[in-house]
């Protein structure tokens, strides 16, 4: 069997050159070139790259909310995946229904549905307004500025003359379009990408291990960081990358929730494509970056991950 | 003490899902709104169902996703199945080398995939493109096709090649668990190696087959990125058709799609969870228990070797397959097809029902989102359009850049109902490749009720006292064009540091927080709901606006001091459209008085056909048994003394258009 169909791989292999490999190569063709926008001749060059450092903010900006909304899915992905795999089977069974439901509607009707919620006139504003949270923060608001007002026209050299500050009130709180409503976005999309592999992971413990700590003494804090903490860490590494990679390539979820104003690098790569600002070698050039970021990423992680695998795998 | 943890464990998982639920939840309960609000419940209804199985569009994409997903998934299933077992038949330095490749499309980002993908179709179309010309020059028996765009087949072989990996990765475990002697045994008792696969092999790797197609349909089914890159202009699936109507005005029908969706979901999942608790028990006496459905599904993100429970899904596909079969005889033969490309909201689409019906050519009638938009997908190969209704400085650069195609006005009578004002304009000074089709002004749009006294400036949308509330307008060339003209200069300027300042008015205004977003269609919901208060956008769509402003919404339009843009969309066709003479016939309907007529009542932007800029008063009057309001319509047609303070765009120069795209995206960065 073994030589007579190895030929089986061989259109698979032809497949993969076509469809996998030609379009990275061609992807850094792009990248490392540029069209003359007079003469359209393309001619080679590093500019793409060395050009980058005016996008740097959206980097750090991709890193930073992608990284948030990662440590926000691991605090409530790890307790949840942990607390469920304590309970009985058919509790697990229904919670792990649950959890993967939303999975099957498209990512985008989950981000609008959230979009409706957060509006200036959404749900939640309504909300405020009708429990008085807006009206309570308004006269606090204005209040604390009647406070400020008073003492400062006590040291004011001339009373007269002193223009005391006003108060805007405020007729909703700004969540649609904030940085905060991108990483509400990806926490809701993601957080089944952190809850699956953990609660796999730990599902999975052999149970002896936990009693025979026990039985050496250990008490619950111990137990769980000496004995349980380190055999999930897999888990985690996996669920930490299955939201970061999707979270830090986002364009949908910054472009309904962030309203245009918090472009990740999703967005820049769209953008140089099928948006505004027509340069595909631009947006090949990230796209490569990009690439090699996530390929450290998964180095580093496995990496790290080796050892404990093996400790599962036991 | 036990007990304790228990409860506050139980909560914390109880808010967790309500987190995850209550959102789906708020989108259910609103597809029974009998308004347009998603916020607002105005009674019970089932309308937004009765539209949403009329709207073509969705329902067209539904079947798009449907058709990819379940032929991606049998394809990739079955040449997974067979690569895998190649890949162990080879030695294992090989096939480990191949494994780290079929790695790849697991651990990119989608949107590098979709990117990688887009440009490799588009740099084969070019090959292609020179292979057919050559070859059709040389002989004549064989015709092959010059001009080959992104589409179905594309998205098609995309979904493929990123799910053939999966199956590998679940086939492959069971491969190397099998006894490799058993297939020597086989075929050592007489059977052929194809007997062998069947009765042997098969069996003992069927769970790794069914696990690797279930999962390629779940990525091919939920997949959004891969396919917005890949498809193209005339194809799109419900994620992408959900995507561009965020991008304008969402309907409740997305409501009632989700939530069937959600249903569907649902029952099979019930279904399939009774099952289990029936073989459970079962199976309780005999003390095996089957791990369940989703801790198989769950073990796939952290082992590969995972089994899932087949009935239910096979159920779950054969259904599928049921609908597709039933949506495909449905579905249109092959007729003759026009595909256009306009803005949102730009048509009355009872004139495409009309024209359809009229002549029996079916339009694909597709948006961009803006002119800048509109260009790159021209650019990228990713457009299968006949006609396009650009705005005029990008049809002079479309016309410079040799990308239109001359029209045939033999073909177009209609085009003698144009106004001569809208003709031989400077875009095209001797109308050779457009036929107007609305006009209008790009003016400040403000809501009085949240607004103090009347604006009149472009200042209001730079201004600090408006903080969180100005929509700044998604396209560079508006953008800029309104803070040029704040600052006295003309909007074609190609003085850098003119741009610079107009720039510099605009970033210092976005780093005081004064724009809540920039905007293109999404203006109408925002406006009309009271959740932005000023903003810049077209007279026409203010008109529109004015009609569906909530309660409390005091909607304004002016023509600030310092002056405006004014503007001329006109159709045209693109080099090589594959319809020619069946675009000729489009763009004349659509020149016609009656097309006129009903496309300015319905959009709200002024016709460039005289008969029906003289007819409108009285068309409305008919219509809607009122008069029409005269400051409406000189803001729907603006009049001359009007117009002589606008300013017209044209096309500016390559060095000027890079330095535009440079300080947008410096902008949002």
């Amino acid at each position: 069997m073994r030589t007579k169909r190895a030929w089986f791989a061989f259109p698979y292999v032809v497949w993969m050159a076509l469809f996998v490999v030609i379009p990275i190569v061609i992807m850094a063709v792009y990248a490392f070139t540029v069209t003359d926008p007079i003469t359209n001749a393309a001619y080679a060059t590093v500019e793409n790259f060395t050009g980058m450092g005016v996008y740097l903010s959206v980097f750090l900006r991709s890193f930073w909310l992608a990284l948030l909304a990662t440590l926000v899915c691991l605090l409530i992905g790890y307790p949840v995946s942990y607390w469920m795999a304590k309970e009985g089977p058919r509790f697990q069974r229904v919670a792990m229904a649950l959890i993967m439901l939303p999975m099957w509607m498209n990512f985008l009707l989950r981000t609008y549905s959230w979009m409706s919620i957060l509006e200036n006139n959404g749900l939640l504003n309504q909300l405020f307004q009708n429990i008085g949270v807006i009206d309570l923060h308004n006269s606090i608001g204005a209040w604390f500025t009647d406070l400020c007002n008073s003492i400062a026209i006590r040291f004011a050299e001339d009373p007269e003359k002193f223009i005391p500050t006003v108060y805007h009130p405020i007729r909703y709180f700004q969540l649609i379009g904030t940085p905060g409503a991108v990483v509400l976005g990806m926490v809701y999309n993601y957080l089944p990408f952190m809850i699956l592999p953990i609660y796999s992971v730990i599902v999975k413990l052999d149970g002896s291990l936990v009693e025979a700590a026990r039985d050496l003494g250990a008490d619950g804090a111990r137990v769980f960081s000496k004995v349980i903490f380190p055999l999930s860490l897999p888990g985690i590494l996996s669920g930490v990358t299955m939201v970061f990679v999707p979270a830090v390539s986002t364009f949908a979820i910054s472009q309904l929730l962030g309203g245009g104003t918090q472009m990740m690098l999703g967005d820049l790569i769209e953008a140089q494509f099928l948006g505004g600002a027509y340069d595909p070698h631009l947006g090949a050039a990230i796209s490569m970056v990009m690439m090699v970021i996530v390929v450290v990423c998964m180095v580093v992680m496995n990496h790290f991950g080796e050892g404990e695998e093996q400790a599962v795998m036991l | 003490m036990k007990r304790k943890n228990r409860i506050g464990s139980r909560l914390f998982i109880g808010l967790t899902f309500l987190f995850l639920y209550l959102p789906i939840f708020l989108l259910i309960i609103f597809s029974f709104n009998a308004g347009e609000s998603s916020a607002v419940w105005q009674g019970f209804s089932l309308d937004w169902y009765v539209s949403l199985f009329q709207n073509r569009l969705i329902m067209e994409s539904l079947y798009t996703t449907l058709l990819v997903s379940l032929l991606a998934t049998a394809i990739s299933t079955v040449a997974g199945t067979f690569a895998a077992i190649g890949l162990y038949s080879l030695g294992k330095r090989k096939r480990d080398a191949l494994l780290v490749v079929n790695d790849i499309p697991m651990m990119n980002a989608d949107i590098v995939t979709g990117v990688s993908l887009c440009l490799f179709f588009v740099a084969f179309f070019q090959g292609w493109g020179s292979f057919a010309r050559w070859f059709n020059g040389v002989q004549s028996a064989i015709e092959l096709p010059e001009r080959l765009v992104l589409g179905f087949g594309t998205m098609l072989l995309a979904h493929i090649a990123f799910n053939i990996p999966y199956v590998i990765l679940n086939v492959a475990p069971k491969l190397r668990q099998m006894d490799k002697n058993l297939v020597d045994a086989a075929q050592d008792l007489g059977c052929t190696w194809m007997q062998a696969f069947w009765k042997v092999i098969l069996p003992e790797i069927k769970p790794g087959i069914v696990s690797g197609a279930l999962i390629a349909f779940t990525m091919s089914i939920d997949d959004f990125v891969i396919s917005y890159f890949t498809a193209g202009s005339s194809t799109s699936t419900l994620a992408m058709r959900i995507y561009s109507m965020t991008k304008k005005r969402i309907t409740p029908e997305v409501n009632a799609v989700s939530t069937l969706l959600f249903l569907s979901v649902l029952v099979l999942l019930v279904a399939n969870n009774v099952r289990e608790v029936r073989q459970e028990r079962r199976a309780a006496s005999q003390e095996i228990r089957e791990p369940s459905f989703f801790e198989k599904l769950s073990m796939r993100f952290s082992q590969p070797s995972f089994n899932w429970v087949r009935r239910g899904l096979t159920g779950a596909m054969a259904c599928a397959f049921i609908v597709v079969v039933v949506l495909l005889t449905g579905a249109t033969a092959s007729q003759p097809v026009v595909n256009v490309c306009s803005w949102g909201e730009y048509i009355d689409e009872s004139l495409i029902t009309q024209f359809e019906d009229m002549t029996g050519i079916r339009v694909n009638y597709q948006t961009a989102e803006s002119n800048e938009a509109l260009y790159s997908l021209l650019k990228s190969g990713g457009a299968d359009y006949d006609v396009i209704v650009p705005s005029d400085y990008m049809i002079s650069q479309l016309i410079e850049e040799g990308m239109l195609e001359e029209l045939d006005y033999s073909q177009i009578p209609n085009f003698e109902l144009i106004d001569q004002r809208f003709r031989n304009l400077p875009y095209d000074q001797s109308n050779k490749y457009t036929v107007p089709y609305a006009w209008g002004t790009l003016g400040l749009i403000y809501n009085a009720a949240m607004v103090d006294g009347e604006l009149d400036s472009w200042g209001a949308l730079y201004d600090e006292e408006y903080a969180g509330q100005v929509l700044l307008i998604n396209n560079s060339r508006d953008a800029l064009g309104a803070a040029l003209i704040h600052l006295g200069y003309s909007v074609n300027t190609t003085d850098e540091a003119e741009i610079r300042a107009a720039f510099d008015l605009i970033a210092d205004a976005s780093r005081r927080g004064v724009f809540q977003g920039k905007v293109m269609d999404q203006v109408f919901q925002k406006m009309e709901g009271g959740n932005a208060a000023v903003a810049s956008y077209y007279a026409g769509d203010y008109l529109s606006m004015l009609e569906n402003q909530a309660d409390g919404v005091d909607l304004r339009y002016v023509i600030p001091k310092e002056g405006a843009n004014w503007f001329v969309d006109a159709m045209c066709v693109l080099k090589d459209a594959p319809h020619y003479d069946d675009a000729m016939k489009w763009i004349n309907f659509m020149a016609s008085t009656d097309a006129n007529l009903a496309n300015m009542d319905y959009i709200g932007y002024a016709s460039p056909n005289t008969q029906a800029l003289e007819a409108y008063p009285a068309y409305y009057e008919e219509l809607y048994g009122e008069e029409l309001d005269p400051e409406l319509y000189e803001i729907m047609a603006a009049p001359s003394h009007v117009l002589e303070r606008c300013e017209m765009y044209t096309v500016l120069p390559a060095a000027t258009r890079k330095l535009y795209n440079d300080l947008w995206i410096e902008l949002g960065a």
